[in-house]
């Protein structure tokens, strides 16, 4: 079998804790790892495993073109639809971390084997990557759906500026997310930041309000999926299976980090590169031909 | 309606800028600007452009910033000047620059205390490691004349005295004040830029910034004046938070673009120099003045948290050092400034 | 001189949690028409938690915010028309846009109380607007004098006008509220206020010693009428300031009979401090849970004082309502 050969653009925590993902992969090779200075904590990390690193940006993919065959991007929203542009013209697969919604959305559990066929596939959110699969679950198995909602609480430690200046993008992009999985008519996505000391771990709520709701034709896919999204995603669980309450659904799920670079209690940023390295796997087993 | 915006910029540099033939030393050279897609940098090459084109002086300007693309969009008239050559790149992560430069205004990192308080690793990071990692690209120039470094007022402290702040002031910072990052960070640069002149001889001048207003300032922007102007024009009522009584002073930005142009041929290397107005106004009557200057009749509301204060804060340069050194004076009067910056604004507005 | 104290009445919104947020637009048209009589200077209007949070999660309005907030514009003409606003529940684009063009005149965006960042768009997009912005500090009591003032610093950078602090679980007794006011008075420009909730019956207390300790922004509601033990009786909040000599600008007999028209028609009970409240008060629980917890805590049989006191110690920040199905789903596993 032959290694699917990867590059990572941007060496903040999601390029660094994708880049220690793949060195347990038996699917993927790292050979280069990308950011714009040499000095960061990533970089170090990085020249500390081995790992071929460079600090010029998108340029070295473009020198470098025929080494990579998939680019994970975890730069920021507006970088990425620059890079894009340009490695879109050299066929390179890029699977985005961003919010640039360039590509098709992709939860692993959901629709892996359709994402394959594409060039750009968009990881949705953090939370999304939580919360979405449930939704999906909901909308498959029940008639009626007529509204879902999901909410997150994250540790406040795990978001950083970014994330604080566009909670309106995280909850938009979600929102689109739930809607596209699941068919529901009208979606909701509410984030909470909770400071508590030691660290919460993420934890997700996904509510929905059905007619007639068959909840045991529920909890069996519910298990089903939960058992699918472990085999990508080691700390995702459930913590309250279905239960009908007040005239609503309620399920609840907690993701815990692997605790690779970042924390354990980063569930929510652990989630979305379990997820990305998932999908980049899938590629390289396309590829060499592997069920 | 842009054309009526230019025409302003055109005039005002045209007012300020008073010994046009002093600038033929920077003829056929060229200046790099850091953090040039800004307020700073627009300014700056508004009067080159002035000067290029009233004069039979020709100077090249390299404008260096992280957004290009913007700056083409907000200032086409200045983008598509064949004097003008642009550099995107983040100053933080620079390597190289253009080896025929043989002026330098650095310029980057924003001074908005919303960023500073919302990211303020960024905000350390950009005058650390941006100053640098430009004074080490600047040190393997060739033929390098003079760098001009802006710093802050900031870099300060707290000023509670009557005084106008002189280049060897130094005052206390407040401890608990989530702010401190920039002008701490500022400080760190100024002491950088101390030693690329001493060890490895840098012709390093520094520049104090106070308040400046006029055109291309974002009028969203954290400070008094331009909340006040960005009221008046929203129709009022003009709020004043905080301290009416606090005192501060405005350069105009064509009397800024031309004192730091001035100051590439006149500042002595070494110096620090402020650069500001030294007419203090407080708060109330700069609202005062801007109710006045617009159109239509407005409120003026107050609000403190204090009913008296122990002390009033005052952050007004003296400008003696700058003025007998580059030999500039202050042209546009605080009613002229708001006049145009609001005449402007407001055809901004209806563009 | 005299001073002028800055009454925001929230009846109308804080009010929506005592009812499980079943305002209907007839009950606002009618209060928000006495209040404006009464002179009330901001009147508040929505949902419990504000614009956009209509939710499973934390309850579904009866009404839409459009409704109401339109339904208010019309019936206020002195009073100013304000609204709640948390990032993470309201989006600019989704919510915040058509809110002001419905002809919101305050807005006061707010964040639990160590957060304060996740509010500088939101403030900024209200100035840009023009509208008056005030910062709102959630749950006050979990964050030192010191932690408050930088957050508060944050808000004011980003173009709040006045901050807020809440006491959202009604957990102060006076000299915290001296010990935080004072230190926010002392390190912020802009005016200080408080938010007062009743579990431990110090609501009018508290907010007497915050403007002793320098506030100038008070809320009250009618009757207290708001979530858990309710707020200060903004109708006890005037007499007692017009006996200190302070103004208002409402004339007590008006928002007197404010009161008395909202007990007759705005609620179904006036609030009063139970037993199950004092101890959501000294745990430190978010006043908007008591709904929430007194309904599924008998669904599953389980006691509520226990159900606040695990709530107190994970910590747990308003927004989280869902964690109580799972405490509650803890509680009752420990028992087996």
């Amino acid at each position: 079998m032959k290694k699917l050969k990867v590059a990572i653009l941007g060496s903040g925590n999601i390029g660094t804790d994708l880049l220690i993902k793949i060195q347990r992969s038996e699917f993927l090779e790292c050979v280069l790892f990308i950011g714009r200075n040499l000095s960061s904590s990533g970089m170090a990390k990085a020249i500390a495993m081995g790992v071929k690193v460079s600090d010029e940006s998108i340029n070295a993919i473009v020198k470098n073109s025929d080494l990579v065959d998939l680019v994970f991007d975890a730069t920021s929203a507006k970088d990425a639809k620059i890079h894009w542009d340009i490695l879109d013209k050299l066929g390179k697969i890029v699977v985005d971390m961003t919010p640039a919604k360039l590509g098709i959305f992709c939860i692993p559990a959901v629709n892996l084997d359709e994402v394959v066929e594409h060039r750009n596939v968009n990881m949705i959110t953090c939370g999304g990557q939580a919360s979405i699969p449930i939704a999906h679950v909901i909308g498959k198995t029940q008639k009626n759906v007529e509204y879902i909602e999901v909410v997150s609480s994250i540790a406040s430690r795990s978001a950083g500026p970014a994330t604080r200046l566009n909670l309106d993008e995280y909850v938009d992009t979600t929102e689109n997310g739930v809607k596209h999985f699941s068919n529901a008519p009208r979606t909701k996505a509410i984030l909470n930041l909770n400071p508590a000391n030691p660290c919460i771990d993420m934890q997700t709520t996904i509510f929905a309000q059905v007619e007639n709701p068959d909840m045991d034709y529920l909890q069996k896919e519910i298990d089903v999926m939960i058992k699918k999204i472990q085999e990508y995603v080691p700390g995702y669980s459930l913590l309250v299976p279905p239960v009908f309450e007040n005239g609503r659904i309620v399920i609840m799920v907690k993701a815990q980090g692997l605790g690779d670079y970042l924390p354990k209690y980063a569930g929510n940023l652990d989630i979305i590169n379990c997820a990305a390295i998932a999908v980049a796997e899938q590629y390289s087993k396309k590829i060499n031909n592997i069920k | 309606m842009s054309l009526a915006k230019n025409k302003i910029v055109f005039e005002d540099c045209k007012t300020s800028c008073v010994e046009i033939e002093s600038f033929s030393i920077l003829d056929n050279k060229s200046i790099l600007i850091t953090g040039g897609t800004g307020f700073i940098g627009k300014w700056i090459a508004e009067m080159v452009s002035y000067i290029n084109s009233t004069s039979k002086i020709n100077i090249k300007l390299y404008l260096l910033g992280r957004d290009i693309a913007k700056f083409k969009e907000e200032v086409p008239h200045l983008a598509e000047k064949s004097f003008m050559d642009f550099i995107e790149q983040d100053v933080r992560y620079l390597h190289d620059l253009p080896s025929n430069i043989n002026y330098i205004i650095h310029a980057a990192g924003s001074p908005d205390n919303r960023e500073h308080v919302s990211d303020p690793l960024k905000t350390i990071e950009t005058f650390y490691k941006g100053t640098q990692s430009l004074l080490d690209a600047a040190s393997r120039i060739q033929d390098l004349k003079k760098i001009v470094h802006l710093s802050s007022h900031q870099v300060y402290g707290k000023n509670e005295t009557e005084q106008l702040i002189s280049e060897n002031y130094f005052g206390p910072f407040e401890g608990l004040n989530i702010s401190n990052c920039y002008a701490e960070s500022k400080r760190i640069a100024e002491t950088l830029c101390s030693y690329y002149k001493n060890n490895l001889g840098l012709p390093i001048i520094i520049l104090r910034p106070f308040a400046f207003i006029g055109p291309y300032q974002d009028l969203e922007k954290p400070w008094a004046i331009n909340s006040f102007i960005r009221d008046a024009i929203l129709g009022g009522p003009i709020r004043i938070l905080g301290n009416g009584l606090t005192e501060r002073s405005y350069l105009y930005a064509s009397d800024m673009a031309y004192c730091i142009l001035k100051s590439l041929i006149d500042g002595k290397i070494g110096e620090i120099y402020n650069l500001g107005s030294n007419t203090p106004i407080s708060l109330n009557e700069l609202a005062f003045k801007i109710q006045s200057h617009s159109a239509t009749k407005m409120e003026i509301l107050s609000r403190s948290s204090k009913e008296n204060y122990l002390s009033i804060s005052k952050l007004v340069p003296n400008t003696n050092k700058i003025a007998k050194d580059l030999n500039v004076k202050e042209i546009f009067t605080i009613d002229e400034a708001i006049n145009r910056t609001l005449l402007w604004n407001q055809l901004n507005k209806n563009n | 001189m005299v001073k002028q104290i800055l009454i925001s009445d929230s009846t109308l919104r804080d009010g929506n949690h005592a009812c499980a947020h079943q305002l209907s637009i007839d009950q606002i048209a009618i209060y928000a028409e006495a209040a404006d009589k009464a002179g009330v200077p901001i009147v508040e209007v929505g949902h419990g938690n504000g614009l956009g949070a209509s939710s499973l999660q934390v309850g579904l309005c009866k009404e839409t915010d459009k409704d109401m907030l339109e339904t208010a514009r019309k019936h206020l003409s002195k009073s100013k028309l304000g609204i709640h606003v948390i990032p993470g529940f309201a989006t600019i684009k989704r919510d915040l846009i058509s809110a002001i063009d419905i002809g919101v005149d305050v807005v006061r965006v707010a964040s639990h109380c160590t957060e304060a960042d996740i509010t500088q768009r939101h403030l900024g997009y209200v100035r840009e607007r023009g509208k008056e912005a005030y910062g709102v500090l959630m749950m006050s009591h979990m964050a030192s004098a010191t932690v408050l003032v930088e957050e508060a610093q944050k808000m004011e950078l980003y173009g709040a006008e006045g901050i807020i602090i809440m006491d959202s679980a009604g957990a102060y007794l006076p000299s915290d509220v001296q010990e935080k006011i004072s230190a926010l008075v002392n390190g912020l420009k802009v005016p200080v206020g408080f938010h007062a909730h009743n579990n431990l019956g110090m609501s009018i207390a508290n907010s007497i010693t915050a403007i002793e300790s320098g506030a100038k922004i008070l809320d009250g509601t009618a009757r207290g009428f708001g979530a858990g033990a309710g707020n200060a009786q903004i109708e006890v909040l005037v007499a007692v300031l017009e006996k200190m000599g302070f103004i208002t600008g409402i004339d007590l007999y008006k928002i007197l009979d404010a009161s008395d028209v909202a007990e007759k028609n705005v609620m179904s009970s006036v609030p009063i401090i139970k037993s199950d409240s004092i101890v959501s008060g000294l745990s430190g629980v978010f006043s908007g849970f008591a709904k929430h917890v007194t309904r599924i805590s008998s669904e599953y049989e389980v006691d509520p004082r226990d159900v606040y006191r695990e709530l107190g110690k994970r910590k747990i920040v308003g927004g989280q309502e869902d964690i109580i199905i799972e405490v509650v789903m803890d509680l009752i596993r420990n028992r087996k």
